[in-house]
């Protein structure tokens, strides 16, 4: 059997989980090809029209895979306790049956972690049936996932970008049966060897996975900046820091990912280290319209450079050159004129 | 969020805690909000905020809000509206009424605060009775209202009647004045229903019937909704929602012990086959209760959604397919801050008239045997 997944949304947080399931199961599991023209095109074009830009490219994805015997497209309810994604993603499939052709059967199984790892098991054992794989096998796959899972996130952590993370995730597995080599986990990003009179701002970068890794459609942000500043992701982000930094909320996020877009970034802005903070955004993202909401008011009282790009179907790249040239320079200023405090002693920002 | 001020304000007038009710929320209301807003929030939390800023102005000082555990945005209004205001420079004191982290200690402890120290626990359960058996008798003269639209022909005194047993509920303190209320209103339908049948010696024919579903504020709140269910009611449609207000305060207040004036308890089994996992908000409900009309014998159903919101667009990539089975009509209509009554009506307009149509057409084939006749279009009827 051959298993399609779609490469977008949630295979930018979880494929190495699902990679590392089906590898243990013995069946073949592959991916659509990286977004490309034709890829969004369709998926723009069939997707309902007030959904986001991920779920449309969603679409096209699964428009693209051919040759496959089965579409697998799990329900993400919920990956740690007390959390939800986003209510898009809860309902997928049914949603998106309309939009899509539907030759291919698909598959599905439902994923929430709210009430503990044996419910997930439970579900994942029915699924099996359905794969045809006892409880045993899919135990073990359901632990071989875990551990691809962990890996990829902590290769993640240590500042490899997404595909060298994946690429890396399914070489030690797959290839050196599980034989991990520990060495890859190289020490946190050193900074690079550079000219000390030359300044080189540190910029985060945050938002959801499933647009700060889909290099077609956010024009290829991520290496953009790259060229320009150092970057840091809020997957490099550990979990306390994230959960720290949330503190001063009187009520808990029940987002996941809005948890550790806010919480990172909260802790960017604390940190002096930081010269500025860029917000990935799609246009009609409900739940960024509150996350984003909270880090600007955050960012503002600390005087932090903050930018908020929203993306949508008609993103054109020269204006996002723009934006991010007209935000350096802004923080290059920033930094020439450090010491030419008014004479009042407070930010020019406050007017 | 429609009538439900008259709820609240019953609820902590009979706990002797002073209400603001802030004025009907119009074009200003929403335009203080929004100018204080993220962009891309829903339309309900603009509103609030422009709500808030009026009351404020009246001299409101706290925020009683309902809350939730995700993964609608709703359930964070509190929070964020709480940060809005305190940097818009409004000092409100925002309490969230929802059992926090779980702890039903803590819910206690803030309906306590609300209620100050004079209540004891009786006289809060008592009231909080009342202010929900008052929602079921509003719900009730709504649907009374629903259905005496489309049949009587004074347009403008069915209105004034509808506000005037509003006006008399939102006053009424007892059991039996909200009986008093329902009773008259009846009378006064029945009567002007007969006289009108004397006049025209024969029964007005059966409107067509609308089933209205989505997002609960939008559909509740006659200003989001561009008065969606009075216009229909002009165009001579009877309409029904999935959602009363009773209902939802039976679910989220009672917990689910009260079951409202309209139950909401069969519309996840309805979605299932469309929608198995419940999305947030209403989606499932929304899917649900479109089913349930459908098999009810609805001519059409309509959709209303504030823009962006969630669980709403999961249900809308849903409906196409329910439409497709059952062969009804089905017309999402989203709602934000720059949409306009005319375009609404528009919409409106053109689909009645396409139920109209399809209904005259339903007619013709039953009665007439050989239907082989080409009618230019507008001729139909």
């Amino acid at each position: 059997v051959r298993i399609g997944f779609p490469r977008a949304l949630y295979y930018f947080d979880f494929y190495p989980f699902w990679a590392g399931f089906f590898y243990s199961l013995d069946i073949e599991f592959v991916t659509s090809q990286p977004t490309h023209r034709g890829i969004m095109e369709s998926g723009l074009k069939m997707a309902d029209d007030e959904t986001c830009l991920p779920v449309k490219l969603f679409v096209g994805h699964i428009g693209s895979l051919k040759n496959v015997d089965y579409i697998f497209l799990p329900r993400m309810v919920s990956v740690e306790e007390k959390t939800y994604l986003c209510p898009k993603l809860l309902g997928i499939p049914e949603s998106i049956l309309s939009a899509i052709n539907r030759d291919i059967p698909i598959i599905t199984v439902t994923i929430n972690w709210r009430e503990g790892q044996n419910r997930v098991l439970k579900a994942l054992a029915a699924f099996g049936i359905e794969l045809g794989k006892g409880e045993i096998l899919i135990r073990n796959a359901f632990k071989e996932a875990l551990k691809w899972q962990a890996f990829y996130e902590e290769l993640r952590r240590s500042g490899k970008d997404f595909q060298e993370s994946i690429d890396l995730c399914e070489r030690s597995f797959a290839f050196l049966s599980g034989n991990i080599s520990y060495k890859l986990l190289k020490s946190k990003k050193s900074k690079e060897n550079q000219d000390p009179g030359d300044f080189r701002p540190r910029i985060a970068l945050v938002g959801h996975a499933y647009l700060i890794n889909e290099q077609y459609a956010n024009l290829d942000l991520v290496n953009k900046l790259k060229n320009n500043v150092d970057l840091l992701l809020i997957e490099e982000a550990e979990a306390e820091v994230i959960e720290n930094s949330l503190k001063g909320l009187r009520k808990k996020l029940f987002w996941s990912d809005s948890k550790k877009i806010l919480g990172a970034g909260s802790s960017y802005v604390d940190d002096e280290t930081v010269d500025g903070i860029i917000y990935l955004s799609c246009f009609g993202c409900g739940t960024d319209s509150m996350s984003q909401d909270i880090l600007a008011r955050r960012a503002r009282k600390a005087h932090k450079p903050y930018m908020v790009i929203t993306l949508d179907e008609h993103s054109g790249e020269a204006g996002l050159v723009t934006r991010i040239e007209a935000f350096l320079d802004m923080i290059f200023r920033r930094k020439d004129n450090e010491n030419n405090f008014s004479a009042y002693g407070e930010y020019m920002d406050n007017y | 969020m429609g009538n439900i001020w008259i709820i609240i304000k019953t609820l902590f007038e009979l706990l002797n805690v002073e209400v603001v009710v802030p004025p009907l929320t119009s074009k200003k209301t929403l335009d203080l909000g929004t100018k204080i807003s993220p962009e891309s929030a829903c339309l309900p939390l603009k509103i609030n905020l422009g709500n808030y800023i009026e009351a404020a102005r009246e001299g409101a000082d706290t925020i009683a809000i309902t809350g939730g555990f995700g993964p609608c945005r709703f359930g964070y209004y509190g929070e964020l509206q709480r940060q809005i205001l305190e940097d818009a420079g409004y000092s409100y004191d925002v309490v969230i009424l929802e059992p926090p982290d779980g702890s039903m200690l803590g819910l206690l402890k803030r309906i306590r605060y609300l209620a100050g120290t004079q209540n004891s626990w009786g006289r809060i359960m008592k009231a909080i009775r009342f202010a929900y058996q008052k929602s079921v008798f509003i719900d009730r003269v709504e649907d009374l209202i629903h259905a005496a639209r489309p049949r009587l022909e004074n347009k403008q005194e069915t209105e004034l009647l509808y506000q005037r047993a509003l006006n008399s509920l939102a006053s009424t303190m007892s059991y039996r004045g909200l009986e008093e209320v329902i009773r008259s209103v009846q009378a006064e339908i029945s009567e002007r229903q007969a006289a009108q049948n004397y006049l025209t010696g024969s029964e007005s024919a059966e409107p067509l019937r609308i089933g209205i579903v989505g997002e609960i504020y939008t559909i509740l709140d006659p200003f989001s909704s561009a008065d969606i269910e009075k216009q229909l009611g002009l165009l001579g449609v009877e309409v029904d929602r999935s959602i009363y207000l009773s209902s939802w305060v039976g679910k989220h207040v009672f917990l689910g012990l009260a079951q409202g004036y309209r139950s909401m308890d069969s519309y996840p089994k309805l979605a299932k086959p469309y929608l198995a996992h419940f999305v947030g908000g209403h989606g499932q409900e929304t899917v649900g209760s479109t089913v349930k009309f459908i098999q009810k014998g609805f001519d059409g159903i309509i959709q209303l959604l504030p823009l962006t919101c969630m669980p709403e667009i999961v249900a809308a990539g849903i409906l196409p397919r329910i439409q497709e089975d059952y062969n009804v009509p089905v017309m999402s209509l989203i709602v934000d801050e720059h949409t306009g009554r005319a375009g609404i009506q528009t919409r409106l307009e053109a689909f009645v008239d396409l139920l109209e149509r399809s209904r005259c057409l339903k007619e013709k084939v039953s009665k007439e045997t050989v239907p082989k006749e080409t009618v230019p279009l507008g001729r139909m009827c």
